[in-house]
């Protein structure tokens, strides 16, 4: 999502098989929005971007973790942040939420609020058809460029 | 000479902390270099989670809010 080399990201297709391997998913949007809607993955933590610093240990280290939040920016801060605070196995889930709701993965809530403003602010202008279509599956070496 | 540095991913929160910041060193005539750093590399070399930050001479002095003009010129008369 940004031009940076601390931290690996990946797509929420490559986030799906990670959670299907039994990664955990830290949710760091706030409370109001993970009401709203919410990622349906059976291992998930939420803990919002402004309590990080006071609970970012509640999060295991002998885990491979995922960092999630709605477009990919503030987990992306707060994955920097487990990595200079020795979290090995921590990688960003670019694109956040919207993306994955976009591409129809499992959510809890109200998905029309995010998918309408995904329409309009998504780099790639998909239809919901081709929203399907993982750029990961097509060429699973590829994460660095999905869209 | 102070060194004063705004980190933000260039959000309006980040950009009214600069232009505060800028207000502040120029009402006070005082000597500083101000810097924005909007790369998220350099973010997360300090460890920032919540944006904007104010940074004064490598110390964080406001983090996750705006700085207003008050609470800066009492950081720079300090």
């Amino acid at each position: 999502m940004e031009n940076q080399t601390l931290v690996k990201e990946i797509c929420p297709t490559t986030t799906q098989r990670w959670v299907a391997n039994g990664a955990i998913l830290v949710d760091v949007r706030e409370k109001d929005e993970v009401a709203q809607l919410a990622y349906d993955v059976p291992n998930i933590l939420h803990i919002p971007l402004t309590q990080f610093e006071e609970r970012f240990t509640e999060i295991p280290k002998d885990k491979e973790v995922v960092m999630v939040c709605k477009s990919g920016g503030r987990s992306l801060r707060a994955a920097g942040f487990l990595v200079n605070h020795g979290y090995d196995n921590v990688v960003n889930m670019k694109h956040g939420l919207i993306r994955w709701a976009q591409k129809g993965f499992p959510t809890k809530g109200d998905t029309s609020s995010i998918l309408q403003n995904a329409a309009t602010s998504s780099c790639c202008n998909t239809s919901s058809s081709e929203n399907k279509k993982s750029c990961c599956i097509d060429s699973p070496k590829n994460e660095s460029s999905c869209c | 000479m102070k060194t004063i540095k705004v980190l933000g991913p260039g959000c309006p929160k980040c950009k009214t902390t600069f232009h505060n910041v800028e207000e502040v060193v120029k009402q006070l005539g005082i000597e500083a270099e101000i810097i924005k750093i909007e790369d998220i590399e350099e973010m997360m070399k300090y460890n920032i989670l919540t944006t904007p930050v104010l940074m004064i001479d490598d110390v964080i002095k406001v983090k996750g809010r705006i700085a207003q003009t008050d609470e800066i010129k009492g950081f720079l008369k300090q």
